[in-house]
This record gives C-alpha cells, sequence and structure tokens, in this order.
C-alpha cells in the first residue's frame, strides 16, 4: 500500500503522484511483451522496457518436410606420405563428396578384399591410387639432421682414439633413431664392437669388457663429429650467425662441466626439508643484503657529494684523527669544505669518491707509518684549502699536479674548458662577485655618472665623434668589456689633451713673454741662449717642467726649486709623459676597439674607417706637437738645470 | 557407456584424432582387455584365467572355455592362466591366442559370427550348455585357412610388458600378421600407454597390478629400459598377505568362497559361521578353490583393506592406537560369518611401503625384501635415469593398475615420496575413475591408435613380408 493508495482512499487531491498508475501500466504491458526473458533481466530495464525483439513462440515445424537426406559417409582409404613405405592403405569415415564420378570397380590394393564390400559398394569406386588423399597428419611428420660423414672424412677429421669408427656409426645411427633424445640413447646405447658380437653369437669367448659409455661421453663426442663436419662442409669463417652460433656452442660442450654440474643437482636432490628451506631463505638474504648495500652506497655517496666530505672512508681507521693535530687538520678540511659546500654540485655521483679532497689521505693504505699518515693528512689538507679555493672559482678540479699522480689516476672531477670554450660557453671566473644581480650597463652608466657634468658632456662628445652611442643596444659581456675599456681611453685621452692644451697656452705664453723682452732688448738672441739668459729668472713653471723632464731623465739631482705645490702638476706632467708611448698603442687599440664596438652595436651599417683613421692621425697630429714640445722644454730644462751648477 | 564422438563433424583438428578403426589388446596376469581404439573402456574384459575342461568322450583332450561366465564349479575342470605370473607376460602362446580370439573376433566383431553360422560354437552341439565361448584351435586354425583373414580390416596394437622379450615381441607381430591377417600392428609398452592415458609423454609410471608393481619412467614416450623396476607387490601378493592374516587370527578365519555355500543364516559379529555347505558329488580341482579364493580376497581388498596413509610408517608408535580408536569396516564372509576389521585392514597392506611389516608368508619367495618396496623401487628407477630428468619425473608420476585403487594408496606414496625428496616438487597423477585406473594401458593405446599422427608409425603387412617378424624389434623400440 501506498501514500497514493491511502490518498485515494481518503480522497485526498493527488499531489505528484499521477504518473504512478501509469508506469505500473507501462511495465505490466513490457512483461507482457517480453515473455521468456528472466524477471530479473527485465527489471534491469527499469521504466524503459528492454530492447530485444520478443522471440514469437509457434508450433514446431514439421521435421521431416524441410530436411535434407541425411548426409552419406563412406570409409575412405588414404595413404599417409610420412611413411617409409607406401604400402599401408588405412580406411577411415569421410564424408561422401557429391561430386563424384562413378568410375571403375575397386582396384585390388586391399590385400584381403573387404568383408563388408556389400555396403560398400556403392560408394568405394573413387579409391584409385592416382587420387587417393593423403594423410593430413603426414606433414607433422619431422627428421632430425644427422651428420653424415664419408670413410675419407672420418680419417681425415673424425678419427679419435677412444672412439672406432663403427661405434661412431652405431652413435649416429642412434642419434637418429632416437631424435637426439640424449636420455633414451644412452639409455639404448649398447654398442658391440664387432669381435664382441662374434664372441656373443658363437657363445663361445667371454664377452669383452666394454667400458660404458656415460651420457656426456655421447654427447660430447656427437658434438665433436657434428661440429667438425659443419667446418668442414663450411669453413667457420663463412658461417652466417646461427651456423656461427651453434658452431660455437657445440664446440664449447665440456664433458667435465656437465658431469661435475650433474653431481652437484644430484646432491642437490638429497637435501632434506630443512635444508631446502634454509638454503632457501639465506639466498633470500643475500639477495636482499645485496640489494640494500647497492641502495645503501648510493645514498652515502650521495650524503658525501653534499657534504663534500673531505676525507676517509669508513673502512679507514681513524688514528688519524686521534691526535689534536690530526683533528685540526680535518676541522680545517670540514671548515674549508664547509665554505665551499654551497657552490659544490651535486653532480658527478658515480665517482663520488674521487673528489680530490675526500681521497686525500684515504688513498694511501693503512700499512703506511703513522707519521707518515699524519705528514700526509696535513699535506692533504693543505692541498684542501688551496683546492677548495679552486673549486669556488669553478674552472679545474685538478689545479695541484702533484696530488693526483701521487693517488693515481683519478680523473678531474671537470673537464678544463679552453678559452676558446669558455667563450663558447660563457663561462667566466670571478674573484669576488657582488652580491645580487646587477645590469651590465650599470657598469657603463657607473663610470659616466661618476664623472662631473663637464667632464659627462666631453666624453659624450667623443662618443658620438667616435659614432658609439652613450647608451648600448646590446650589452653582452663582451661589449660591455670593451665599451669599459674604450670609455677608460676616452678618459685618457681626454686627460692628455687637457694636457697639451695647458703645456699650448703656456709655451704661447712664454713666446709672447721673450718677444715682449726681446723687443726690448733689440736683439734677436738664439733660443737657447735665450733661454739659458732667462735661466735666473724662469718662473716656477719652467721650474715645473724642469722637475719633470730631470724626473724623467731620471736625474734625481738637486731641486731645491720644486716647490711641494707644483708636484701634482709636475706628477702629471710626467704621467702624460710616460703614457705617450703607451698612448699610441692605446690609441690603435681604441680603433680596434671601436671596430669591434661598432661591430657589436652594430647601429650604423658600416665602421667608418676613413674616419677612424683621420681620427688617428688627428690625434697623433694633435699630440704630436705636444710631445715635440715637450721634449724640446726637456732639453732645455735639462740645460738650464746643468748651468744652474 | 563407450559412445562415441558424434559423427556430424569429424573434429580431427581438435585432439588430431583419425580412426582407422583399429583394435587395441593389452594382455594382464589378471585380466586381458580388448576393444576398439578411441572408446574410452575396453569392450571386452576377460580374467586371463581360462577353464580347461577335459574331455572324456573325445580324443582331442580337453578343450579351453573363456570368460568368467564360463568359470563355475564342474568335474574335471581345471582353471589355468595363460600368463606367467612372475613376468606378466605370455607363456601359453596356444592358448593366448585362443583368448585373444575370442575377444577380438568373437565378442569385438560379433556379426562376423553370424554371417557365419557353421562356424560359430553354436551349431556344435558338443555340449548342451549353450556355451558361445569360442571353441578351441581348431576352428581358428580354419578361418585361418579361409580365404579371407579374421582382421584384415583392422590395425591391431599390442601392448607388453617393458621387459619383454624378443621372441615374445615376434611372436606376438606373427600371430598377428599370419593368422589373423592384419594390415597394421604395433607393439607399444605399457608404461607408455599408461602416460598416454594420463596425458603425458614423459612420465615416471607405477603400475601396481595384480602379479607384479612395475615403476618405470617414460620419456617422450619412450621407456628408459634401464629404469624398469618390477616386483611382486600386488594384488595377489596381498591376497597372500590376507590369507596369512586370517591364518593367524584367533578364530582361525576360512574363506569359503560362495560356491562353497548351500545356505546361510545371519549370525553375530565374530560369531562362528552356520552355513550349510554344498556338497559336490565330483572332485573338484585345487585351481578354481584357488580362483574362486582369489575373487573372494578381491572383494575383501575392493571393501576392506585400507593403506596407512602416512605421513611416517604404520608401525610408528601411536598409529595403531589411533586406527583402533577410528571406526572400523564390517565384512560379511559367503559363508555369513562377519567380522569388524580395524587395525588388521591397515596392517596387511603396509608391507608394501615397510618391508618389515609384512606378515609371515607360506613360502619363501612371496616375501619381499626391502628393494622391492613401493617407494625403494621408485627410488631404484629414478636412480636409473640422468640426472637432469628426476625432478621433471617426480613431477609427473603416474598412477596406474588395479591394486593402486586401494584407499589411501596414493596419499601414502605422496607422504612417502615427499619424506624421500624433501626438496623436490613431487606430484601424483592418478585417474579418479576405476576405469580409468584398471584400463590405464589400454586407454593409452586406445588414444595412440586413434591419433592421426599415429598412422605413420604401424608395422604394415608388406614391411613384415619383407623383414620378417624381426621388424618388431627395429621399429617398436
Amino acid at each position: 500500500m501506498t501514500s497514493h493508495d491511502v490518498r485515494e482512499m481518503l480522497n485526498l487531491p493527488n499531489e505528484g503522484g499521477g504518473s504512478r498508475p501509469a508506469k505500473k501500466q507501462k511495465t505490466s504491458i513490457a512483461r507482457q511483451n517480453l515473455k521468456g526473458l528472466a524477471r530479473e533481466v527485465q527489471n534491469l530495464g527499469g521504466d524503459n522496457p528492454i530492447a530485444i525483439v520478443p522471440e514469437i513462440s509457434s508450433f514446431k515445424k514439421r521435421r521431416f518436410g524441410s530436411r535434407k537426406p541425411a548426409a552419406r559417409w563412406e570409409m575412405r582409404p588414404f595413404r599417409n606420405s610420412a611413411r617409409g613405405d607406401e604400402s599401408l592403405i588405412l580406411r577411415h569415415w569421410r564424408r561422401k563428396t557429391d561430386v563424384q564420378p562413378p568410375t571403375a570397380p575397386q582396384p585390388d590394393q586391399q590385400q584381403n578384399g573387404q568383408p563388408d564390400e556389400d555396403k560398400m559398394d556403392a560408394d568405394n569406386g573413387e579409391s584409385k591410387p592416382e587420387e587417393m588423399e593423403d594423410s593430413s597428419f603426414a606433414k607433422f611428420n619431422v627428421k632430425v639432421d644427422v651428420p653424415q660423414y664419408s670413410e675419407d672424412q672420418y680419417n681425415s677429421t673424425l678419427a679419435n682414439k677412444d672412439w672406432t669408427k663403427d661405434e661412431t656409426d652405431y652413435l649416429m645411427e642412434a642419434v637418429r633413431d632416437y631424435d637426439l633424445r640424449w636420455p633414451i640413447i644412452w639409455d639404448r646405447y649398447d654398442y658391440q664392437s664387432k669381435d664382441g658380437d662374434a664372441s656373443t653369437d658363437a657363445n663361445t669367448a667371454v664377452v669383452q669388457a666394454r667400458k660404458p659409455r656415460t651420457l656426456e661421453d655421447l654427447k660430447a663426442r656427437y658434438y665433436e663429429v657434428a661440429a667438425k663436419m659443419m667446418a668442414v662442409q663450411r669453413p667457420v669463417q663463412y658461417m652466417n650467425q646461427a651456423e656461427y652460433n651453434l658452431h660455437e656452442i657445440m664446440t664449447s660442450f665440456k664433458p667435465e662441466d656437465e658431469i661435475r654440474r650433474k653431481k652437484f643437482a644430484e646432491a642437490q636432490m638429497g637435501r632434506s626439508k630443512e635444508e631446502a628451506r634454509e638454503e632457501e631463505s639465506l639466498l633470500l638474504e643475500v639477495r636482499r643484503i645485496l640489494a640494500r648495500t647497492e641502495k645503501f652506497n648510493q645514498e652515502r655517496r650521495e650524503l658525501y657529494n653534499r657534504l663534500d666530505y673531505p676525507t676517509t672512508e669508513t673502512t679507514q681507521d681513524l688514528s688519524t684523527f686521534k691526535t689534536s693535530n690530526g683533528l685540526h687538520t680535518l676541522l680545517q678540511n670540514l671548515m674549508t669544505a664547509d665554505k665551499s659546500k654551497k657552490r659544490k654540485s651535486l653532480m658527478g655521483t658515480a665517482d663520488g669518491q674521487s673528489t680530490p679532497a675526500s681521497a686525500g689521505p684515504s688513498a694511501q693504505p693503512g700499512s703506511t707509518p703513522l707519521a707518515e699518515q699524519r705528514r700526509e693528512s696535513i699535506a692533504a689538507s693543505a692541498s684542501g684549502h688551496g683546492h677548495g679555493r679552486h673549486d669556488s672559482t669553478a674552472s679545474t678540479a685538478d689545479a695541484r699536479p702533484e696530488k693526483p699522480t701521487k693517488k693515481g689516476a683519478q680523473p678531474p672531477e671537470r673537464r678544463k674548458l679552453t678559452e676558446q670554450e669558455e667563450l663558447t660557453y660563457g663561462v667566466s671566473t670571478h674573484d669576488r662577485l657582488p652580491s645580487g644581480p646587477t645590469f651590465r650597463y650599470d657598469r657603463i652608466n657607473k663610470i659616466l655618472t661618476t664623472k662631473s657634468n663637464a667632464q659627462h658632456a666631453r666624453i659624450t662628445n667623443t662618443l658620438n665623434e667616435l659614432d658609439v652611442p652613450a647608451r648600448l643596444t646590446m650589452p653582452t659581456k663582451a661589449v660591455v668589456d670593451q665599451m669599459e675599456h674604450l670609455l677608460i681611453n676616452i678618459q685618457t685621452l681626454l686627460d692628455l689633451k687637457k694636457l697639451s692644451d695647458k703645456f699650448d697656452a703656456e709655451i704661447k705664453l712664454e713666446k709672447a713673454k721673450k718677444a715682449e723682452k726681446d723687443k726690448a732688448a733689440g736683439i734677436v738672441p738664439q733660443p737657447a741662449a735665450a733661454e739659458s739668459a732667462t735661466k735666473g729668472n724662469s718662473n716656477g713653471e719652467t721650474a715645473k717642467v724642469n722637475g719633470a723632464a730631470k724626473k724623467d731623465g731620471k736625474k734625481a739631482g738637486g731641486e731645491a726649486a720644486t716647490s711641494s705645490t707644483e708636484k701634482p702638476a709636475a706628477g702629471e706632467g710626467a704621467n702624460g709623459d710616460k703614457d705617450t708611448p703607451q698612448e699610441g698603442a692605446s690609441k690603435h687599440r681604441l680603433t680596434s676597439l671601436l671596430v669591434t664596438v661598432r661591430g657589436r652595436t652594430m647601429k650604423m651599417p658600416l665602421p667608418k674607417k676613413p674616419k677612424i683613421k683621420m681620427l688617428r692621425m688627428g690625434s697623433s697630429k694633435r699630440l704630436a706637437p705636444g710631445k715635440k714640445r715637450m721634449r724640446d722644454l726637456a732639453a732645455v730644462a735639462d740645460k738650464s738645470a746643468l748651468q744652474a751648477y | 557407456m563407450a559412445q562415441p564422438l558424434t559423427t556430424a563433424s569429424v573434429p580431427t583438428d581438435i585432439y588430431g584424432g583419425d580412426e582407422v578403426s583399429a583394435l587395441v589388446l593389452d594382455a594382464g596376469y589378471c585380466s586381458t582387455r580388448a576393444g576398439f581404439a578411441g572408446e574410452d573402456v575396453p569392450k571386452s574384459v576377460l580374467p586371463s584365467f581360462y577353464g580347461s575342461i577335459k574331455d572324456t568322450n573325445a580324443a582331442s583332450g580337453s578343450r579351453n572355455v573363456f570368460g568368467e561366465d564360463y568359470l563355475f564349479a564342474r568335474p574335471d575342470f581345471e582353471i589355468k592362466n595363460y600368463m606367467s605370473r612372475t613376468e606378466s607376460v605370455v607363456e601359453d602362446w596356444d592358448t593366448a591366442v585362443q583368448v585373444w580370439e575370442s575377444m577380438l573376433l568373437d565378442r569385438l566383431q560379433p556379426e562376423r559370427r553370424q554371417t557365419q553360422p557353421s562356424k560359430n560354437g553354436l551349431n556344435d552341439g558338443a555340449d548342451g550348455e549353450g556355451d558361445v565361448s569360442m571353441e578351441d584351435a581348431a576352428i581358428s586354425a580354419e578361418n585361418a585357412e579361409n580365404a579371407e583373414k579374421p582382421l584384415a580390416e583392422s590395425p591391431l596394437l599390442m601392448t607388453e610388458a617393458p621387459w619383454n622379450q624378443g621372441k615374445a615381441r615376434e611372436k606376438a607381430i606373427e600371430i598377428a600378421m599370419e593368422n589373423w591377417g592384419c594390415p597394421a600392428f604395433w607393439l607399444s609398452r605399457t608404461p607408455v600407454c599408461a602416460a598416454f592415458a594420463a596425458g603425458k609423454a614423459s612420465a615416471l609410471v607405477v603400475d601396481v597390478g595384480g602379479a607384479n608393481t612395475s615403476v618405470t619412467a617414460v620419456h617422450d614416450g619412450m621407456i628408459l629400459k634401464r629404469s624398469i623396476q618390477k616386483s611382486h607387490v600386488g594384488g595377489i601378493w596381498l591376497s597372500n598377505q590376507i590369507r596369512s592374516m586370517f591364518d593367524s587370527s584367533d578364530p582361525k578365519i576360512e574363506v569359503r568362497p560362495s560356491y562353497m555355500i548351500e545356505s546361510k543364516v545371519p549370525v553375530d559379529a565374530g560369531a562362528p559361521s552356520q552355513a550349510v555347505l554344498r556338497k559336490l558329488n565330483y572332485e573338484l580341482h585345487p585351481s578354481y578353490r584357488a580362483y574362486e579364493d582369489e575373487r573372494l580376497l578381491t572383494e575383501y581388498k575392493e571393501s576392506v583393506v585400507e593403506v596407512w596413509r602416512g605421513p611416517g610408517r604404520y608401525s610408528n608408535p601411536g598409529n595403531e592406537d589411533l586406527v583402533k580408536t577410528q571406526p572400523g569396516r564390517i565384512f560379511e564372509m559367503p559363508d555369513g560369518s562377519n567380522q569388524m576389521w580395524r587395525e588388521q585392514r591397515f596392517r596387511v597392506s603396509e608391507g608394501m611401503w615397510d618391508e618389515t611389516a609384512q606378515l609371515p608368508t607360506a613360502s619363501e619367495e612371496e616375501r619381499i625384501t626391502k628393494a622391492q618396496t613401493v617407494p625403494e623401487l621408485i627410488r631404484a628407477c629414478l636412480n636409473a635415469v640422468d640426472v637432469d630428468l628426476r625432478p621433471n619425473l617426480l613431477g609427473n608420476i603416474v598412477v596406474t593398475g588395479g591394486t593402486s585403487l586401494l584407499n589411501g594408496f596414493n596419499d601414502r606414496l605422496n607422504n612417502e615420496l615427499m619424506a624421500m625428496y624433501p626438496g623436490m616438487r613431487v606430484k601424483l597423477h592418478a585417474a579418479g575413475l576405476t576405469t580409468e585406473r584398471r584400463f590405464g594401458a589400454w586407454i593409452g593405446g586406445s588414444i595412440l591408435a586413434s591419433l592421426g599422427t599415429f598412422h605413420q608409425m604401424w608395422i604394415s603387412k608388406k614391411e613384415y613380408d619383407e623383414n620378417g617378424a624381426g621388424i618388431v624389434e627395429k621399429r617398436c623400440k
């Protein structure tokens, strides 16, 4: 009874239950339709009727109305081509084929006629020998290939003092008969030599005591013969892979090993249950241990790499570290290792123990005296220092040549890169790195920004003149380096320019003064004389030049006149003088630099060679008079200095 | 029972069968089996014992009757066996031919007889007993002289004991070819057939038969001759053990087969029999009594005797006490005396496993030595084969033979082997059906002879004609 029924009884309004009767109806209809279907299966469909076409039940058809005549069978003779003789003709029941020309009566290949011929008479018309079917099982007859040999071949290659040809023949026969089933061959092997046979036949003489052949003897002989015949038919070098393998297997047959193996197998059979179980558990244990050591080793290696463990394997005795000295070195080692730990890569786990630091004293056998060991460990710790630093530079691992040679062939941890490769891979070495990332062009900017505005403008002008943009478009490392270089050179150039300008101005001034004096004196003296004449009242400026010249000429004579305030200028002058030979070189470099810089930055389509040349010429032109003048000045100064004495 | 497959389709592709209406003959000491290849039980099973009736009125001396139905008490009647007890091979070839002909020709092909009413024994009228059995050698000789040979239609597969000698084998093919005109013949060893019946080409066959127990290793369908082990521990030996037990029990138990009993009345268990014995007015040959005794004891074996399942020997302390607490079995003799058998039924069979536990026997040659016990036979057999084969053989032990149907035999065998080869996998394969166990060798022969691939093996008549009887040695290895 459902709520719907209750509602109906109490005349309550029907709410939401409208679909119910319909549902029921549906299923009942479906049930009717699907007679013969199990109720459970029907219910699987739920509300939806199962989409199965119901079977139409009707009465059985008449049995004989549409029935074909019974199939005819016949006793059909057949032969089997797998047989040695083809004479045996057996007969089996086969369905009679419809197309069957009734031909000649039965030929008499059946040896004894047929008792039930009357039954078969109508059927066995077709059994002519040429159309007799072959047994479908004939194809399963396979034979083994047993090596064949002639008398000559036997004598030339197969002769064996243990075996007569007769017995070898017998063996080959047995192998063929029993299809290489060795247990049976051995079981039935019963060779009696010719004379032995004769004696048994005559029943007079005693049968010769034969040496019983073991299974291994038989196998060994057969394989020997087979392998040799194989090699005779086709020399070993011409054999294909399969043949060669077979030959190899046969030639490598060792009866002794087989016998040993069988003895062992026999002993295995005699084991008691406990022994068997114990052995099994032991084997299991061994396998477990092996598996674990592998894992353990792996883990340990990884740990070592992580720690950059400096010395000793666990197997080494700890006596090295028992003294305070040893402990100290250990501490040192650990500290250096700790320092470089962060940069130490975890690569190279395969040869983890080959890190030179860790391999230090441990590589030395324990038989060495303690003192030597200690020395060793100290040396190792020293090497550890050097090495740690070296490692941190991340360049070459085997920096210390004497250590690895001492230790023997230990492969360097990292491959040493050539300069070319370093360039290619962008590897660079740094003594010290600033913390945090920086932009490369910051370096350029830094150079520029630290300068005063005037200087900055001048540098920018020069750059403009050189047609190099102040801001690099592609600040690769090389470009930035060169730019830096360029800027420094430009700086020097500007300094020199400034200096030379100053000198020019002074010279002009002096010349003007001199002209005035000459005008006053009315005579035109020689310059040198004039110089010497003006010696007495030479002002601080000439003194300064003198000083500079003197310093330059390494004439550290008494220069009382040089004042302390003039020193910087003198230094500057000296600097300028000193720089002159470098200047040319730097100029030269500058141009090449420019080319490279231009090449890299490549805003302009082509490096402006003529301009550079001009620049060079211009600068040298501009510098050359200064230099000349300075040299002149120096000479004057010398003279005047000498005269001063 | 032996329904052939429906012939609607020939399922050669399924099991490789291709029947050529071959016959299979399997002769043993206790019974001889014959039937059509491809069936699962022999159509005709006769005891190898036959009756020899002395003809008083004829000069021919005696005539033989075959089949259980004709072995009843009558005057001048002697029970004989054409097989040798110790070897289970044919001893009396003349009678063997008669027995086999009565089976292969008369019982398997009755329509042959109907077509030749003059030749069958029915119309001889020599004896009024309606004896349908094969008459004698005269008829078979007559048949042989006839134009058609009796088995010209059917190839014949015979089984033989694995230790069968060359002469006997040649004799077998001679009979098949010369006397019966078989188109093809094959001689197969019983262990091989038993292994085939179990579906194995390689097996260790433990055949516990009536007269003998043999253990043979079969490898790829061939016996390993060196492995053959034989012992007389079998059904008849067990009967003797039972006799010995009956003799030594406190009120001596008489073995009186049913032909001796006129009438009997029920008596309490352990009470002496009150049966009325039948009085024969002629002297019965003792061989008949022995034959009937044996039948009675066979029944006793089937219903009472059990093998201690192990582990360990039955003689181990405690085992017998345990058995005593368990329900026994009651056996009622034909004379009405009955008794509950508890521990004795285990004791009689223990000698198969433990030579020290065997009961004293009448003759010394009945005694078995340690080497003749079943486990020792198996051990010796295994020791005679290549080491590499042993594990496989131990994993494929086929148990066959009627005496192996003793309750608990397989369990005990399994336990003994497990104790003997603790580290190895031991697996027994024993057919569950009684018939399959009793006729294991015949069934294997039936399978073999109906295989399509076997056609190439047959020795054909032509080959026999060309090579003589010696071909059987060459071919049936």
